[in-house]
């Protein structure tokens, strides 16, 4: 954990040492460019978050373990959080790209859409209890995850948005191709490391239900 | 951890601080001396004033710019950070919660 950690943090260090002294400055959006390495790097972590989630909630489903049901819930709280990061760090540059702060392109709105079906999973949840609330909301992950390859496939199904096309990051410039891989790979690893702390945390938290359970049916009989 | 985010924070607003004093700032006085070595160069006759002038305004106009963009920039990284520290402060409210639960629950097996 504590290795996870230290290598997070090294590499945050180095993604904005990179970010902000060694990529090349992007010709036509000069300075501002820069907000991509952690806009792009954030979003496609939402990704591998909700596919955590998705995997997890299929697993569930199949084993009806509860452990599975807390993984499957830590990943989409974070992933709540990096979509979040994007879907307010995207604004900010496309004020100043495209002179919009929201334009409903395709992909704007796939994001948008994904953000709030997971809220929906989270409201879902407070909604039930037991066995119900792990069940339905394992279900309300997997359909929620349909929206990912939509959000990703955007800029092809629907031309015209104001995204670049999805091949447009690995044709950087080398400099900015590099500090964008350590970006992402930082963010992954950030992302690995609070999945693991909010897991356990979960697990806590569930293990301190059922012990105070156990303890009032013990008193009450 | 919450010390971690908020040193990563204070690592993200120096760093940034140290790349806003890059830009292309110039002082008239700059400006004046590169207008003289370049029309002395050249050696054709030119109003030096009116030169300036026009350089002056195009380097404002520069750094007007510049600023502008870098705000942008600030702001996006500020607001990743925020969303972060925000996020740690939550875990850490249920961390403390969940302690504050256990000690209670502690309490009450030991009164039993």
């Amino acid at each position: 954990m504590k290795i996870i950690a230290s290598i997070t943090a090294l590499l945050i260090f180095i993604s904005l040492y990179l970010i902000f002294g060694y990529a090349r400055i992007e010709g036509t959006m000069l300075e501002v460019q820069k907000i991509f390495y952690y806009h792009v790097s954030a979003a496609l972590t939402v990704f591998v978050a909700f596919g955590v989630n998705c995997v997890f909630s299929i697993k569930y489903l199949i084993q009806r373990k509860p452990n599975d049901d807390l993984l499957a819930v830590a990943a989409a709280e974070l992933g709540i959080v990096f979509c979040t990061i994007a879907l307010l760090s995207g604004p900010i540059w496309a004020r100043y790209a495209w002179n919009t702060w929201w334009n409903w392109e395709a992909r704007l709105t796939s994001t948008l859409v994904l953000w709030l079906m997971y809220i929906g999973y989270f409201i879902l949840r407070s909604a039930l209890e037991g066995d119900r609330r792990r069940l339905y909301s394992a279900v309300l992950g997997i359909i929620a995850y349909l929206d990912v390859p939509i959000v990703y496939y955007a800029v092809d199904i629907w031309h015209g948005g104001l995204h670049p096309d999805r091949g447009t990051k690995w044709s950087l410039e080398p400099t900015m191709r590099y500090t964008w891989m350590v970006a992402l790979i930082a963010l992954i690893l950030l992302f690995t490391f609070l999945l693991i702390v909010r897991y356990r945390m979960k697990k806590a938290q569930a293990r301190y239900e059922a012990i105070q359970q156990q303890y009032l049916t013990e008193a009450s009989s | 951890m919450k010390i971690a985010v908020l040193v990563s924070f204070l690592a993200v607003l120096i760093i940034f601080f140290f790349v806003a004093q890059v830009p292309i700032t110039l002082t008239p006085n700059e400006v004046a001396k590169a207008v003289s070595e370049a029309t002395s160069e050249s050696g054709v006759a030119v109003d030096e004033e009116v030169l300036e002038q026009a350089v002056q305004l195009s380097v404002a106009k520069l750094e007007k710019g510049q600023r502008t963009r870098l705000k942008y920039l600030a702001s996006a990284y500020l607001i990743i950070w925020l969303v972060f520290i925000l996020y740690v402060l939550y875990l850490e409210r249920q961390q403390q919660e969940l302690d504050k639960r256990l000690a209670q629950l502690e309490q009450a097996s030991h009164n039993a």
